[in-house]
């Protein structure tokens, strides 16, 4: 029931390729939580809770205590949240869990903006995006969710995107096998709030990764290893620039996210 | 007017309850058309599909690519994203089976 | 056994004879000694749970959700601050028929910030959808937290319950406890398990609603909660056969034989007029307690039945609706609607914010009272107790 070309969509797809049935799986307020069905009709086949905005790493902790209390075993306990239930209003939860080591994984499926109301700015929104509440674009860099997150020394921590489906599933059979607290942040395009068309969806995630600004890595027991090298490196303006959200980006702003990149010799 | 209302006790949905006709595929405007001869069963549309409606089926001449019809919302992502050019989107309305066709 | 106990620990005990399952508990003042006291037995081993050190009161009650969601059987302790940030909770648990309990340490909310008790924070989700239980005692406290396990859990309630009791007066003193048998708890209170999430029997929980069905859905909810109070009368009578203590399910009586002045109260109030009224009888005065057990729900037709013969009802409420009085009051007065001759409710708000109400203080209430009585001066819609 999402868009036409829906970047969430097919990243709880690959991902549940790799999960499989013996998963429970709970997402905050977001599109995805709502785009399975509603009324009496669900297209969910695994057990599924739409919780509040800011607890599904909450809920799943207490889904994980109340399996491991009956003893039932090998069952994957997910929160899967959108950027504002992982980085903002989901924070506090998440941070928490994470400290805790809970045996969880937690994926955020990042379309950097709050898309569900309406396409709204959030933390993982980037530098200079046009969003409904920054029009004149976003004055702030955003939050690097992945420094944060490898702070707290996780159990596993991945970057995925959905244009490189066996990376993410990959490393999404990789951390179902790893007891703790697990992260994998997948970058997930929304054609709505990126402002490219629906068919260019996969393709956005994909040349996000060949421009640098999108590294596909995993960090296990303190190692970090790039997983995939893009087939070619092309400069951040063939990216960001096919995107109506960037379209007031100045030479400076192109020169600003370059350098995040890195050099394109680099 | 009142209906005979079996609610669960948990609000709830049972699982799987989503395929029932008719379903997304009328929100369609265009639809992928399978080139003949160009398609190589590799699979990767179907990662990219989100209502997962492409499928891969055997048969005797191998394996072949499906499009189920109900849930297609004909989004462009299989057609663009095909490295063999194997799909075309065509028009729903006036395409070949098209509506109006 | 007979035990010395402060109202957290009796709260602990109960916790540890009910075999709860998981704590979810968020540290506030002072209710952390009793979430304290369950994780040591946790640590000696006296039980089996697990204890999610949950790093706000929010991801406390989301937490238990959870945990119910997934078929254990949870504890939440808190109060003020922490009961109305998770207020938002409050609903999803109700909402989703999920047999939580939770012990809510009264205390009054901020601002100005106060640590000791009232029901303001009780009073304030009195919407929410949940059984609310005030204790007047520590053993009560025990008690009432066994019975709020088989009560939630019930086929025909399914339904979160809150165990009231107040900061300090009752946590933090100690009164003597009898505290039942593992076995006759056992008994009492057999294993249940009702996941909704279950790999082997998956569905979407909490799926998007739409105007067809959120009203019924909050239509089955409510008949859930009035009908509950026939499962607690049930239930606690269940309880007295075991440890020969009933708390009159959903409201206790004293003195009420010839009544016509009847103080209405909750809580550790009920303690302080049960002296007063024993202080009045003496003096040869008509004067009884109606001790409200539940709040949610209220038991109207037993108040109605019980106050329509008194000349006057007298009601501490230790919580005010601010613009519109006492929460017990008005609940009163809702129950003897539409009697030609009812007694009149004269409601005061008293002990905000841990302000003493002595046994004196209540005597002085009641003869306020009745001068007005005898005055035939009809009751003000509220008046506050020891405000100059």
């Amino acid at each position: 029931m999402g868009c036409r070309g829906c970047g969430a969509a097919i990243a709880v797809r690959q991902a549940m390729e790799a999960l499989g049935s013996r998963t429970i799986i709970v997402i905050p307020a977001s599109c995805m939580a709502t785009i399975g069905g509603s009324g009496l009709k669900t297209a969910w086949r695994i057990p599924f809770y739409h919780s509040l905005f800011e607890c599904a790493p909450a809920v799943a902790s207490g889904i994980r205590a109340a399996l491991e209390v009956q003893e039932i075993k090998k069952i994957n306990v997910v929160s899967w949240a959108g950027d504002a239930g992982t980085a903002d209003i989901g924070f506090q939860s998440l941070t928490g869990a994470a400290e805790r080591n809970e045996d969880i994984i937690h994926v955020c499926y990042d379309n950097e903006s709050y898309m569900n109301t309406g396409g709204q700015a959030g933390g993982t929104t980037p530098f200079r995006a046009w969003t409904s509440d920054t029009p004149s674009g976003k004055p702030t860099r955003h939050k690097d969710m992945l420094a944060i997150m490898a702070a707290h020394k996780p159990a596993y921590l991945a970057t995925a995107s959905i244009a490189y489906p066996e990376d993410f599933i990959t490393k999404l059979n990789r951390a179902k096998e790893i007891k703790g607290f697990r992260y994998i942040h997948v970058l997930a395009p929304c054609h709505r709030g990126w402002g490219i068309k629906e068919e260019e969806t996969v393709e956005m995630a994909r040349l996000a990764v060949e421009c640098g600004l999108w590294e596909l890595y995993e960090i296990r027991a303190g190692e970090r290893r790039v997983t995939v090298i893009p087939e070619r490196k092309i400069p951040v303006k063939e990216y960001l620039l096919r995107q109506q959200r960037f379209r007031t980006l100045s030479e400076e702003d192109l020169a600003f996210f370059q350098a995040e990149a890195g050099a394109l010799n680099g | 007017m009142a209906l005979a209302k079996n609610l669960p006790v948990v609000p709830s949905a049972p699982s799987g309850t989503m395929a029932l006709k008719p379903v997304v595929g009328i929100w369609r405007e265009r639809y992928p058309q399978i080139i003949q001869g160009r398609c190589n069963a590799c699979g990767e549309c179907l990662y990219f599909c989100p209502e997962g409606a492409l499928k891969l089926k055997g048969t005797e001449k191998g394996k072949e690519l499906e499009i189920n019809m109900d849930f297609c919302k004909g989004c462009g992502i299989c057609a663009h994203e095909c490295r063999q050019q194997a799909l075309r989107m065509v028009d729903e309305y006036t395409g070949p089976q098209g509506l109006l066709g | 056994m007979r035990q010395l106990l402060n109202g957290n620990e009796a709260a602990a005990m109960a916790a540890r004879l009910a075999r709860v399952e998981v704590l979810a508990s968020y540290p506030i003042t002072p209710a952390a000694p009793a979430m304290e006291q369950i994780v040591r037995f946790i640590a000696e081993g006296k039980l089996k749970a697990k204890f999610i050190r949950v790093e706000s009161d929010h991801s406390a009650l989301a937490a238990a959700v959870g945990a119910a969601l997934a078929g254990a059987r949870p504890l939440v302790i808190t109060n003020s601050q922490g009961l109305a940030y998770m207020s938002e909770v409050l609903y999803h648990a109700s909402g989703l028929r999920l047999p939580i309990v939770m012990a809510v340490v009264n205390r009054g909310l901020a601002a100005p910030h106060t640590r000791f008790p009232d029901h303001g924070d009780a009073i304030a989700q009195e919407a929410s959808g949940w059984v609310q239980l005030f204790c007047e005692n520590n053993q009560e406290v025990l008690d009432t937290l066994i019975q709020a396990y088989r009560l939630a859990e019930d086929e025909r309630v399914r339904l979160p319950v809150m165990v009231h009791y107040e900061s300090y007066i009752q946590s933090h003193t100690r009164e003597v406890v009898e505290v039942p048998s593992e076995e006759a708890i056992d008994r009492f209170l057999p294993l249940y398990r009702r996941p909704a999430l279950d790999v082997d029997n998956p569905q979407a929980v909490n799926v998007v609603t739409g105007p067809d069905l959120y009203m019924d859905y909050k239509h089955q909810q409510d008949k859930a909660l009035q009908g509950s109070r026939e499962v607690l009368r049930e239930i606690d009578l269940a309880y007295a056969g075991l440890t020969g203590r009933a708390w009159g399910g959903t409201l206790g009586v004293y003195r009420l034989d010839g009544a016509e002045y009847i103080f209405v109260t909750m809580g550790s109030l009920a303690s302080t007029c049960r002296e007063a009224v024993d202080m009045l009888r003496e003096g040869g005065l008509p004067v009884g307690l109606l001790k409200i057990r539940s709040f949610r729900p209220f038991p109207r037709e037993e108040v109605r039945s019980l106050l329509r013969d008194a000349r006057a009802a007298i009601v501490l409420d230790k919580n005010i609706v601010y613009g519109s009085g006492g929460a017990l009051a008005r609940e009163v007065r809702a129950s003897l609607y539409g009697l030609a001759r009812g007694p009149f409710v004269y409601s005061y708000i008293a002990g905000l914010g841990g302000r003493d109400v002595t046994s004196e203080d209540a005597v002085r209430i009641y003869k306020m009272v009745e001068e007005k009585v005898k005055a035939n001066l009809e009751p003000l819609p509220y008046e506050w107790y020891g405000i100059e």
